[in-house]
């Protein structure tokens, strides 16, 4: 026999009157095997476990529900999981003292559940694959999103051909607008962030040449690194953060509100409106951005080697053209270009990715911004290797 | 669940002014009106959602509190909501869907969530395939009635529906209101809900509440109120549509 549960007499949450907990009652004499108290979602968390002894017989027994003060359908599911476990013993089972409307309860119950078992035999949920099934799948997702990155290029590619030909079609005010929104107004923090980096490279430096009295070479090393390497990427890394993500999230909540089909419906083709002023406006803004954050950083260079150095800033910047020579600024804007088209390319294909909700959304905007980050990089390198190659 | 002296403005735009409504234990109340007259914040009050700007809730006999305090929580367990657009969680399979409220609220153990969860997955008509798709994954009808079978998770004394029928075809919605009758037969529930159908409204509810001039015009059967030569309601009630709908019951019948 199950013990009285200790917190009988408590009131169940969300209710108003006592509820009774739900029991399983086993009377050996009667065989009967009676349940009593509140068969209801809320009382049956505290349902103790069924009579040990009855598992022991396979005689017949009656199951009586007159104790019963409430039933719903969680209840009805459990009494019917009883009777259930008790016939699959072998015997045989009758219900007593059940009212209509409970006994109906439980006749929709059952029959709902006959349904559901018989096409739950089919199915279980989805297996979990295993570690070598998943590194499978990994890389033939991989190698799709490759490919279909690819094939966006190429659409891309022809697109702007097409435009070629009809340049008076071409969206030109949207371009305006990307000059703006993603050109114009990442100025402030772009330039923050490169005055802050030249600050940081003259420091680093400073302690190394001061230890030698080379303090002037530190408009050499400032001026290489920022106009070949650091303001190039910086203003990439800035650009793919700010402008890579919103480009997936725009078109990414226009996928899912249907815009971009109503856009196909209308005959404008999204790639035309939404993916290449985008990317001729990044192509355009970012080469600018990049003198404007080497100038920036440049300047960061000059109040450090001033304030540390005893560089002052009208040495640094005589120093400046013997140092540095027009070369090193051409190959790092010549980047930029490459960079802009990656992150537009990226981030508007990421967009076009999204599919269902707005947690889609977010997880393809994570992963332009990522993605765009690992290709400016590596193409950064691959620049390297090519300027290295050509002797620049 | 009553509703006394309800009054709702949004800034000095007062949608509602001296409002009555009450359900009864065990009945379909549908709430009906033009489209803005109120019905759905009418029911976000209902459900404790909202507070109205004077007035007094009842729920069960109770008056219903702050809506933030933990005896709206309590009363709030009682209520099953079906949104107006599903609000199911898009993260998570229409299984998982129906266990959060048990989850959150019982100390079931998972397999017996599990298996509650299920059965209410084919009480609301869902193919048991249905049970690990995601929402998006669904069909507007199913994703109605996935929907339902969260709202009714708690087996709640009362079922609150907004809009059941709004995004379905014909057929959908007949099942849809054939499904609530079942449900309500064989529960016993007490539902509250709103539409514009007029097909619904014939063969569902047992009473419908007017709403209109921020108030509840007029409550009845839909015969009484299609009786009624006031013009407000009959321009409801007595248009062409409405006609169709009713002459529709007859022949089924």
């Amino acid at each position: 026999m199950s013990p009285p549960h200790p917190k009988l007499q408590t009131q169940a949450p969300g209710d108003g009157g006592p509820v009774v907990p739900a029991r399983v009652l086993w009377s050996a004499d009667r065989r009967t095997l009676s349940i009593d108290g509140s068969w209801t979602t809320a009382a049956l968390a505290r349902l103790g476990p069924t009579p040990a002894e009855l598992n022991q017989s396979t005689e017949a027994v009656i199951l009586d529900g007159s104790g019963l003060t409430g039933l719903d359908t969680a209840g009805a599911l459990l009494v019917h999981r009883l009777v259930q476990r008790l016939r699959g013993q072998g015997r045989e089972v009758q219900l007593a003292g059940f009212d209509a409307r409970r006994l109906a309860l439980l006749d929709l119950v059952a029959e709902r559940l006959a349904v559901e078992a018989e096409a739950l035999g089919q199915q279980g949920p989805p297996p979990r694959p295993t570690g070598l099934e998943r590194l499978g799948r990994l890389v033939v997702e991989g190698g799709r999103e490759g490919f279909a990155l690819l094939s966006f290029c190429g659409e891309v590619c022809l697109a702007f051909a097409q435009s070629l030909l009809h340049p008076a079609r071409f969206r030109w005010r949207y371009v305006l607008s990307v000059l703006e929104h993603d050109g114009v107004r990442s100025i402030p923090v772009l330039g923050m962030l490169s005055f802050l980096l030249g600050v940081v490279i003259a420091y680093q430096a400073g302690v190394q040449f001061r230890v030698y009295g080379g303090n002037l070479y530190v408009v050499d090393l400032v001026g290489i690194t920022v106009l070949r390497e650091l303001g190039p990427l910086m203003t990439a890394i800035v650009v793919a953060g700010r402008s890579g993500s919103a480009y997936t999230a725009q078109i990414g909540t226009m996928q899912v509100t249907e815009e971009v089909d109503a856009l196909r419906s209308i005959g404008v083709s999204p790639l035309d409106l939404l993916v290449l002023p985008k990317i001729l406006g990044l192509v355009i803004a970012l080469p600018l951005l990049t003198v404007f954050a080497d100038v920036a950083a440049v300047g960061g260079g000059m109040a450090m080697s001033a304030l540390m150095l005893d560089v002052s800033p009208e040495v640094f910047i005589r120093r400046f053209p013997e140092a540095v020579s027009i070369n090193s600024l051409l190959t790092g804007v010549a980047k930029a270009p490459v960079f802009a088209a990656a992150i537009a390319t990226v981030g508007c294909y990421q967009g076009f990715q999204v599919r269902g909700g707005a947690d889609s959304v977010g997880r393809h905007t994570t992963a332009s911004v990522v993605r765009a980050l690992v290709l400016v990089i590596a193409l950064d390198a691959a620049f390297s290797v090519a300027y290295s190659w050509l002797g620049i | 669940m009553e509703l006394r002296g309800i009054r709702t403005c949004f800034g000095s735009a007062c949608i509602h002014e001296g409002l009555d409504l009450s359900v009864r234990r065990g009945e379909i109340l549908a709430l009906v009106g033009a489209s803005g007259s109120g019905k759905s914040v009418l029911l976000r009050e209902m459900i404790l959602l909202r507070r109205p700007t004077a007035g007094q809730v009842r729920l069960f006999g109770e008056e219903a509190p702050a809506i933030d305090g933990p005896t709206a929580n309590r009363l709030r367990r009682r209520i099953g909501i079906m949104f107006q657009h599903g609000a199911l969680f898009n993260a998570l399979t229409v299984l998982e869907n129906i266990s959060v409220p048990l989850k959150e609220q019982t100390s079931l153990s998972a397999p017996v969530i599990r298996d509650i969860a299920m059965l209410k997955l084919v009480l609301a008509g869902l193919p048991t395939d249905a049970a690990y798709k995601y929402p998006e994954q669904l069909s507007g009808g199913m994703h109605k009635r996935a929907a339902l079978a969260r709202a009714l998770a708690m087996d709640p004394d009362l079922l609150v529906l907004d809009e059941p029928g709004t995004g379905l075809d014909p057929v959908g919605a007949d099942a849809l209101d054939e499904l609530i009758r079942d449900l309500h037969g064989s529960l016993g529930l007490t539902v509250a809900m709103t539409t514009h159908d007029l097909d619904t409204l014939w063969r569902v509810p047992h009473r419908v509440a007017f709403l209109a001039e921020r108030r509840i015009l007029a409550t009845g059967t839909m015969d009484e109120l299609t009786r009624s030569d006031d013009p407000r309601l009959a321009a409801f009630f007595q248009g062409p549509r409405a006609r169709a709908a009713r002459s529709g019951t007859w022949s089924r019948a």
